[in-house]
């Protein structure tokens, strides 16, 4: 793993003397999902405005790829290229008067040709799940659609790292996950990405990386199992447990379940409840007596829209899930109720386990992930789950994989 | 929660029109207005845009008989003042106020009715432009006809944060009425004028949040404007060469014409 952004020592202070960061060293890894948490005043912000030169720290320095950040227009031209920054508020962000413009900024500040920047930008739209908003105002759109427009002008730039602040505030629940299902796509297609929140269960569910911040320093880095296991800590930084974790140490106090460590998600908190409960109970759960649900993962990038009713009714599914945008924007094409639209792979083998089939729509590189998680899942939970590959050329074919 | 110009610019029939077109036509009809010299031609633009406006454009016609009314009411007063206070000729009407002789003579008549017939003809094909255009092919219009770039890259962010700051101004306003801020001509002062130190103070950080967001993307003094718009049909600039080209017939032919 190449370390991509490090700091040094860092500090700063505003004009009026308060102290935002003290003594912050810090290494992120390319390709990681960073998520910082904190109370409030902790220095979250002034931290990720440090990471594109935006703010000069007063002392310490902040590298990139191993080079320390000069503060002269060329060095921030490049540095500001590099690590895109998304605001927590999108009416700041998005200042041009159409979506076009907006995204397009970037682009053409870069001095890049009409012909390269319109390319650019309609990618970026289309990656969003935008396309077609290109002459609207921005105060014509809804809290989610700014937000996506405001990530489709730093896609633009082809950032290595993207800093979003508070990606998912003051959005509703099923647009907020939409938003981070969106982030990890562009996280397997190799973005670095850091985020700020107050909200420990995303944190803890999406991180790679979580850092605890307070008072303008760490007080904690590791993954989501390591840094929220500490409960002492936890409260300490004016957090509260994620909700499978608080449920767990519950779980645990009344002997219903132990464990090393505790579970990442509900999936995971589920079997851990269940082997407990093997131990204990007569097995008559459902589990027991159901075979697994089959799991059909089907290509989007291979159809075509009117194809998918066929698909559908050939396999017929309890569930159907789509991940990531051009599944998504396809499936409304094609009119289909989407039960699962973000949490996919782990809702379809929730249902899997008791007994239901489904369907996963999804592209590209996102294929093969969601394969190699129901394997990986299949690998330590031991139970058996059929996943079928659909590939379409002139007659659907069903491919097994091993 | 509002019913802005700027909404009916966005969606009218005549949106896709060619936009130097629209504003060739709006701005040609007010230059005919306000140089005829009777009052038979800016009445005839005045009627003739009202109907392009509502018909063609499909705005709703109750909307804009009420946004008409602003200006009209604003003419109706200014011109009564005028008739009362102007010209010579024979006495039309008059009054006495307090043993003062307040007369309405045929010049004053005439030229508040001229007035009148202007102000509306103009503000109808204004309308025209504000209604069916929207702002930013305006600016596109306004940067292939060489005004400075740094003029139209402020008006376009100006035009921009019009909107947020409305939103803002309208949540103050709510937040003072929600407390009462608005009971009696002393506390709705008062509050007006919170609001208003308010919304300056916010547009102030607002500026340099924006200086912010534009240095993390790179800018260097391009804001790019893309002309989309449609290329105008024949059919089209032959329709508004024949409009002005009318307008300014009836306004050549009726120079002699009085009303009164």
């Amino acid at each position: 793993m190449t370390t991509i952004l490090e700091t040094q020592d860092l500090g700063y202070s505003y004009g009026d003397g308060t102290v935002a960061l003290q003594g912050v060293n810090i290494r992120l890894e390319e390709g990681k999902k960073v998520a910082l948490v904190g109370p409030n005043g902790a220095g979250k912000s002034t931290l990720m405005l440090m990471f594109n030169g935006i703010l000069q720290p007063k002392s310490g320095s902040v590298l990139f790829r191993g080079q320390p950040l000069n503060y002269d227009a060329t060095s921030l031209r490049s540095i500001r290229r590099a690590v895109g920054m998304v605001f927590q508020n999108s009416d700041d962000q998005l200042f041009a008067p159409t979506v076009y413009q907006d995204v397009a900024f970037g682009p053409s500040n870069l001095g890049y040709p009409a012909e390269k920047v319109k390319r650019y930008v309609t990618y970026a739209l289309a990656y969003v799940g935008l396309s077609g908003y290109e002459p609207r105002p921005p105060h014509h759109l809804s809290g989610g659609e700014k937000k996506r427009v405001a990530i489709a002008g730093i896609l633009a730039m082809e950032p290595e790292v993207m800093i979003l602040d508070e990606p998912t505030s003051n959005l509703d629940p099923a647009t907020s996950e939409e938003i981070m299902e969106m982030l990890e796509e562009l996280n397997l297609g190799g973005k670095t990405l850091i985020i700020s929140t107050h909200d420990v269960d995303l944190a803890y569910r999406w991180a790679d990386e979580v850092i605890l911040m307070k008072d303008g320093g760490v007080l904690r880095r590791g993954s989501g199992p390591e840094v929220f296991g500490d409960q002492e800590l936890i409260r300490e930084a004016r957090l509260k447990l994620p909700i499978v974790v608080d449920l767990y140490h519950e779980l645990a106090g009344r002997g219903l379940v132990d464990g090393p460590k505790p579970p990442r998600n509900i999936l995971e908190l589920c079997d851990t409840l269940e082997q407990g409960c093997k131990g204990r109970a007569p097995s008559h759960s459902a589990a027991d007596s159901i075979r697994p649900g089959k799991i059909c993962i089907c290509n989007v990038d291979e159809l075509k829209a009117p194809q998918i009713p066929s698909i559908l009714e050939r396999i017929s599914p309890s569930y159907k899930g789509a991940m990531g945008t051009s599944a998504k924007v396809m499936a409304e094409e094609a009119g289909i109720a989407l039960d699962f639209t973000y949490g996919v792979i782990d809702k379809c083998i929730l249902k899997s386990l008791v007994g239901k089939s489904s369907l996963i729509m999804t592209s590209g590189g996102m294929v093969d992930h969601a394969a190699n998680r129901i394997m990986d899942y299949c690998r330590e939970s031991g139970a058996v789950i059929e996943v079928v590959r659909l590939s379409t050329g002139s007659e659907l074919t069903c491919k097994r994989i091993p | 929660m509002h019913d802005l110009l700027d909404d009916y610019a966005q969606s009218n029939a005549l949106r896709d029109t060619n936009p130097r077109l629209k504003l060739a036509l709006g701005l040609g009809a007010i230059i005919f207005c306000v140089s005829s010299v009777s009052p038979v031609a800016p009445l005839f633009v005045a009627v003739s845009m009202g109907l392009i406006t509502v018909i063609l454009a499909k705005i709703p016609a109750r909307f804009y008989s009420k946004l008409l009314l602003i200006p009209v009411s604003f003419a109706v007063l200014s011109t009564v003042v005028v008739a009362f206070m102007h010209g010579t000729g024979t006495v039309l009407f008059s009054v006495d106020v307090f043993g003062f002789d307040l007369a309405v003579r045929e010049d004053g008549a005439n030229l508040a009715l001229l007035l009148i017939s202007r102000t509306i003809g103009g503000m109808c094909s204004l309308f025209f432009i504000a209604l069916t255009t929207p702002m930013i092919e305006i600016f596109a219009v306004l940067k292939t006809l060489h005004i400075p770039d740094s003029v139209i890259e402020l008006s376009m962010m100006i035009y921009r944060y019009i909107f947020v700051f409305l939103d803002q101004a309208a949540m103050i306003h709510s937040a003072q009425v929600m407390r009462l801020g608005d009971t009696g001509l002393k506390n709705s002062l008062n509050a007006f004028a919170m609001l208003s130190s308010v919304l300056f103070l916010r547009s102030w950080e607002q500026g340099e949040r924006l200086i912010v967001a534009m240095d993390a993307r790179c800018y260097s003094g391009r804001l790019d404007l893309t002309d989309q718009a449609a290329k105008a049909e024949p059919r089209a600039i032959l329709a508004a060469a024949a409009y002005l080209a009318a307008v300014a017939a009836i306004a050549v032919l009726t120079r002699n014409i009085q009303m009164l």
